[in-house]
């Protein structure tokens, strides 16, 4: 039987030990003497989070289907166990082997959300790792970092040997090999690492080296060797019907926060809302075909005994197939008696049908992201989604039955006016309105609609049109959070709107680490020698920490949330190639400043440069 | 029709909560064709009763659940669907019809058989049972909400003794309303001695589970006729 990493002691004394005890159905077992590469991948985040995480399980798959790699799980111990891992030096382990993350390989550690940062740190320093790539030696595994947060790796540079650019499925066998030569011929870690910078889509830090200009902006990002390149292009995957998709995803023990089956049924998003990361740099939108998912479907409802299954992409409805995919899956699931989450479809007859025959209306509500209140905002950031849309779809939800709606909204977008807040309140008072129409009064089904409208802050992200564009500071993040409500309680129908908003410290910090560059990584590496860990959970963030090493390595964080950026700018992030040009995101930025709107990508083709790649709806217009 | 399904929970899976195990044999049975029969509703579930949860970190090798399957099963296939979807230290026993009326798993509990290893120090000697057994009454206070209870352990144990020298064997009442823990029961017999269990580590396993026939006789749980 197999030995556990952590005494029994330390299991019983901790919050769910089943984070740790690896054995899961369709965990991946291999004979380590059989094995030339291993591999440990990493979530840096709890268990539970991890788990649910389709990027990973692809990998995993992925990995696993090489002969000569085992790929071993890794998650962030819990702050209980982290506490005791250090007071009992207890290395950080794999789930599989239940053997310290130091003897692999390499540690790949997808990067998802800017607050994980410190939680990267810690996963390093409890394998024993150095934290500063330039300490290692080939007695320490090859750290790779992947996933959105790449798309500006800078911040992190210190810490990282290898960033993988884009989707993992294309570069990673090539890069395994070259590791396996290397090691075999005894070439120096260093070396292995300038041969790998040559590989397209892994841009090594080391390997570059930046100049500042007197005002702090960048001067130059500039290649150290001679065959490494100046920028480093995204990888795609062309054809998702070609390549992996895991059949046999492990099921955890405990209920992950995604217990479902995942289909994911396309990338990428045809929509540029001017704000969203996620609709650039996964361009150009692919499509997975009915029979691949249908296919894949059974096969992942058979090999795991979930009794649910969850369709996944940035937008559903716009899906070529969608109908006829939910069609297949509501008679299907039915007869297996399997539940079916209906991601947030566009609201329209089609998915009100849909949905009333899979959800309990009742309890159930239905989601808007309109993201702005008012018109002139919607097209400021290229929602396209007019008053009328969102009305008809309410008012077909409420004669479908739904008496409960959420709304989402940012508040501190560009150019943004008081109008533009009051437009929230009036468009949430609408809804009610629109339900007191619809609905006579004897068929209320909960007496009355309730609708929550919530709204997050505005954190300008690379690669896309806003990347320009000066965040809001925690001042007018308040400011605006207090009008917005204000404005709510002077709606007719304020009793049935609740509004909800989120903190604005969390999001200064994430604009800072979302547009930073080199000089960022001391900060981080302070705050986490201050004993920062997991500050994704508001009970553990400590934002006082934050401010205390921003002054400490005098950084001033405004420089990268606040400031006004000219069009010339050069970002730390530009060296990558999203696909998507600079040149058009300045072009929609300018747009944006004139409230024009941009066609999506199945109406009208805007040049933005990811035809280049030669595939999904570039090709299929 | 239903089938009382007896298995094994030992080794890492000992970490895992009783609910998570339920979840776990949902998910089971949807990986093998065995029909089920569901709850009904808009998130059906399957029909399960388990005779005893068993606490994190205690093994169990003589576990039970009662389970409803579709008329049209063959119940004598059953417990090799399951075995060949299982976790490492989950395994299936036996699986026997339910008659019907038989009462389920979880309301018919009488008893237990534990095995008690101390893997450190040992507290255990054959002294200290022959106390035990010579001693009139030994006394264990439950803390209940109404205020401290005491109770007599002697009359909830059926049989106990050595089985190694740091190995005690008890077969003890476990009916809803008399139902004695293990820790109830060696926190009052190191108490003859003076001893605190807490100093004591110990390991804990549940070798079987006993239900009452018609003639009120202890028999296992998979015993179901009559
Ligand atoms: S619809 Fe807009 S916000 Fe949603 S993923 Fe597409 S571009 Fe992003
Ligand atoms: S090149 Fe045209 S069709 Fe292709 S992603 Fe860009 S805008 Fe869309």
């Amino acid at each position: 039987m197999q030995n556990l990493a952590l005494p029994e002691e330390v299991l019983l004394s901790i919050d769910k030990p089943e984070r740790y005890i690896g054995n899961e159905i369709n965990a991946v077992y291999k004979d380590k003497n059989n094995i030339a590469v291993r591999f440990a991948m990493c979530f840096p985040d709890v268990y539970e989070i991890g788990m649910s995480h389709l990027g990973i399980a692809i990998l995993y798959d992925m990995f696993n289907k090489f002969e000569d790699t085992w790929c071993e799980r890794v998650y962030s111990p819990w702050p209980d166990l982290d506490k005791i891992m250090r007071v009992r030096k207890i290395p950080l382990f794999t789930m599989e082997s239940q053997e310290p993350v130091r003897n692999m390989d390499f540690l790949g550690i997808t990067i998802q959300y800017e607050m994980c940062y410190t939680n990267i740190l810690q996963i390093l320093d409890l394998s024993g790792i150095p934290l500063l790539a330039s300490e290692r030696t080939w007695d320490d595994p090859i750290v790779i970092g992947g996933g959105p947060c790449t798309s500006n790796p800078e911040p992190l540079y210190a810490f990282f040997d290898i960033f993988y650019i884009g989707e993992g499925e294309t570069r990673y066998r090539r890069l395994l090999d070259l590791y396996k030569e290397c090691r075999s011929k005894n070439v120096s870690r260093q070396d292995f690492l300038i041969e790998a910078a040559k590989i397209p889509g892994l841009y090594v830090p080391s390997c570059y080296e930046t100049d500042y200009n007197e005002d702090g902006t960048i001067k130059e990002f500039r290649p150290l060797h001679e065959g490494v390149p100046g920028t480093v292009l995204k990888e795609l995957v062309k054809d998702l019907d070609d390549t992996y998709y895991p059949e046999k995803p492990v099921v955890p023990f405990i209920r992950a926060t995604q217990d479902r089956v995942v289909l994911e049924i396309m990338r990428g998003c045809i929509r540029g809302c001017r704000f969203c990361q996620a609709g650039q740099i996964y361009r150009p939108v692919r499509e997975r075909s009915v029979e691949f998912l249908m296919d894949k479907a059974e096969k992942l409802m058979k090999n795991t005994g979930y009794e649910e299954i969850s369709l996944s992409s940035l937008s559903s409805s716009d899906y070529s197939h969608i109908e006829e995919l939910i069609d297949y899956l509501v008679k299907d699931c039915t007869d297996k008696k399997i539940n079916i989450a209906l991601p947030s479809l566009r609201i329209d007859k089609f998915s009100v049908d849909a949905m009333s025959k899979v959800q309990d209306i009742k309890k159930s509500s239905l989601t808007f992201a309109p993201e702005a209140g008012s018109q002139r905002m919607r097209d400021i950031i290229n929602k396209g989604l007019t008053r009328d849309d969102i009305l008809n779809g309410a008012i077909l939800a409420f004669k479908g039955g739904w008496t409960r709606v959420k709304l989402y909204f940012m508040l501190g977008l560009p150019f943004e006016q008081d109008e533009d807040i009051r437009g929230i309140a009036e468009l949430a008072n609408d809804i009610a309105a629109a339900f007191y129409e619809t609905v006579p009064k004897d068929q209320r089904v909960n007496g009355r609609v309730q609708i929550v409208a919530s709204t997050s802050f505005f954190v300008p992200k690379p690669f896309t049109p806003f990347q320009w564009a000066p965040q809001n500071t925690a001042e007018q993040f308040i400011d605006k959070a207090t009008k917005c409500k204000r404005f709510i309680s002077e709606q007719l129908n304020q009793k049935v709107i609740k509004y909800n908003w989120h903190e604005s410290d969390v999001s200064m910090l994430e604009g800072v680490l979302a547009r930073g560059d080199r000089r960022l990584a001391p900060v981080i590496l302070s705050v986490y020698k201050k004993g920062n860990i997991f500050d994704a959970w508001s009970e553990y963030y400590h934002h006082d920490n934050w401010l205390k090493a921003f002054e400490e390595c005098g950084v001033d964080p405004t420089f990268y949330t606040t400031r006004e950026r000219s069009d010339d700018e050069i970002f730390p992030w530009d060296f990558i190639d999203c696909g998507v040009t600079k040149r058009h995101l300045l072009n929609e930025w300018h747009k944006a400043q004139q409230g024009i709107v941009t066609d999506n990508c199945k109406d009208k083709c805007s040049g933005c440069g990811s035809a280049r790649f030669d595939c999904g709806i570039c090709v299929r217009r | 029709m239903k089938v009382r399904i007896k298995f094994t929970k030992y080794g890492v899976v000992k970490y895992i909560g009783h609910l998570d195990l339920m979840r776990y044999f949902q998910k089971a049975f949807r990986r093998t064709d065995i029909q089920m029969i569901y709850s009904k509703g808009f998130s059906p579930h399957m029909l399960m009763s388990f005779a005893s949860p068993l606490g994190v970190g205690i093994e169990g090798y003589g576990e039970y659940f009662d389970v409803e399957v579709a008329d049209s099963e063959d119940y004598t296939l059953i417990k090799d669907k399951l075995n060949v979807t299982m976790a490492e230290g989950i395994e299936i026993l036996d699986v026997v019809l339910l008659p019907e009326g038989a009462g389920n798993a979880m309301a018919s509990v009488e008893a237990s058989d534990y095995e008690l290893e101390f893997h450190k120090e040992n507290p255990l000697s054959e002294e200290l049972l022959d106390k035990f057994l010579k001693a009139d009454s030994v006394i264990f206070v439950k803390e209940l909400k109404s205020g401290p209870l005491p109770v007599n352990v002697k009359d909830l144990v059926y049989d106990i003794r050595l089985i190694k020298e740091n190995v005690l064997f008890a077969r003890v009442n476990s009916s809803s309303a008399d139902n004695l823990r293990p820790a109830a029961l060696l926190t009052a017999l190191l108490s003859l001695e003076g001893k605190n269990l807490e100093d004591y580590p110990y390991h804990t396993l549940r070798r079987e589970i006993y239900r009452k026939n018609g003639s009120g006789e202890l028999v296992p749980m998979g015993d179901v006729n009559d």
